[in-house]
């Protein structure tokens, strides 16, 4: 069926546990999509990656169908996991609060490569070392 | 806004939303993640690029900034939760990371986010065929049909010129056939109708899994399923039996040129085929395709850019 995209977004939430809250609810509610539909597909699809944020990318039609993909987990969460931290500094320039090898943020580069626009695992790997620092996360060589 | 009828607590909240470009997205996610409840955040961008070589397509402009938003309740905590987003967000600046906004607070009335989509739809009359949203009761004016229809994934609001289009098109078919094909069926909204309007069985088919799922639905909620046989994939060459009186084929311009020798040999010699999701800019294209394959425009429906069509397979 041929439908005109009327706008994209992206929520990031719990995989497996989305509920009508936000950020769910007032991201789709604005857009009249049907929010209990969406949260049903979204936890089958992520009941894998429980303990993650996952982004959705959600595409709405014109008539206000949807379509969604889920994404790899975002890269703050995979750092938080790589470093073995529960956060992110809260004053990522005096306290760190743990590190990442290069080779752990090369994995994490190549998981997010796609989901980042970028053309290169270097290109990706220095967008995921800047999200490292600005959380207070130490790039180790 | 927050207004007295809400219930006291819960259903109380700000929103946090913060201009960041492309490559800033991610960490300023994580910062508003950090005081949202379930670390939960939105993104959507401020500028989409139309695709010129796909008249349904669209990107994300990556050169123009995105919107990050995060909500928390609006309760005793929030103020530390608001300063120390900005606190975390300013030190974002050393790292060339700079959110190109200053944080925005709002508050924002989510007392019925589970239902308040709803308000977007209403019954949608086209024609005789009524489409009704199943939490609805809607009275039948004297001969109506009804076919009713959850938007979801697969269907919208059913206002969408191209099958509002088809199913207008559908209703100058007379008599309805008894036997129907549906290819690119989607929300199976086109069979159904045509059931209602008359048909005994519709065979539908679509290249997506999740369109044979609702179609499936669908038909079982309309009470129809014993008469929808639904498979997942494109059109053969030629049928599998005997080819049909009525075809509908409501899909884009480029699938109706490439698919038009196969859709003709579905549709029986003096049958219909109904044609819709053409773009004005590629009527012609169709028009000379169809041509090539025995099909005869019989009629024309323009809805804004989109043109349906209704041709009939020539007789050899």
């Amino acid at each position: 069926m041929a439908k005109k995209i009327r706008a994209t977004l992206k929520v990031q939430a719990p995989a497996g546990q989305a509920t009508a809250a936000p950020p769910v609810g007032p991201a789709l509610g604005q857009h009249g999509i049907n929010i209990m539909e969406f949260i049903k597909a979204f936890n089958e699809r992520t009941a894998d990656l429980r303990g993650y944020v996952v982004p959705a990318e959600i595409t709405v039609f014109e008539d206000r169908s949807f379509t969604f993909v889920t994404k790899a987990p975002l890269a703050a969460a995979l750092l938080k996991r790589a470093a073995g931290v529960e956060s992110g500094s809260a004053e990522p320039n005096r306290e760190k609060v743990g590190r990442v090898s290069q080779q752990q943020l090369r994995e994490i580069a190549e998981l997010k490569m796609a989901d980042l626009n970028a053309n290169t695992v270097e290109q990706a790997m220095r967008i995921i070392a800047g999200t490292a620092r600005s959380m207070g996360i130490e790039v180790t060589a | 806004m927050t207004s007295s009828a809400d219930p006291p607590g819960g259903d109380r909240w700000l929103e946090l939303s913060v201009e960041a470009d492309a490559e800033a997205v991610e960490p300023v996610s994580e910062i508003l993640g950090r005081v949202a409840p379930n670390g939960g955040t939105a993104v959507r961008p401020t500028r989409l690029l139309r695709d010129p070589d796909d008249e349904l397509n669209v990107r994300e402009d990556p050169s123009a900034p995105f919107v990050v938003t995060a909500h928390v309740p609006d309760d005793a905590a929030a103020p530390a939760a608001i300063e120390a987003t900005e606190r975390a967000l300013w030190h974002l600046q050393a790292f060339g990371l700079r959110p190109v906004s200053g944080l925005s607070v709002r508050p924002v009335d989510a007392s019925a986010w589970t239902e308040a989509w709803k308000a977007h739809y209403a019954a949608q009359r086209i024609g005789r065929v009524v489409i009704v949203p199943s939490w609805l009761e809607e009275q039948l004016r004297a001969g109506e049909v009804a076919v009713r229809m959850d938007p979801g994934m697969a269907f919208g609001t059913g206002l969408h010129p191209t099958t509002r289009g088809c199913i207008e098109l559908l209703q100058q078919v007379r008599p309805m056939p008894p036997r129907l094909l549906d290819v690119g069926c989607g929300s199976g909204i086109l069979a159904l109708a045509a059931l209602r309007l008359g048909a005994d069985r519709a065979d539908a088919c679509d290249t997506d899994a999740l369109a044979v799922a609702a179609t499936r639905a669908n038909a079982e909620a309309n009470r129809l399923g014993d008469r929808v046989a639904v498979w997942q994939g494109t059109l053969p060459a030629r049928p599998a039996a005997e080819p049909y009186q009525l075809v509908l084929a409501n899909l884009v311009a480029s699938v109706l040129i490439e698919l038009a020798a196969r859709l003709a040999a579905h549709t029986a010699p003096g049958g219909t085929l109904l044609a819709s999701g053409i773009i004005e800019g590629r009527a012609t294209e169709v028009r000379d395709a169809f041509a090539a394959a025995g099909l005869a425009i019989r009629t024309e429906r323009h809805d804004g850019e989109w043109v349906s069509l209704r041709a009939e397979r020539v007789r050899s």
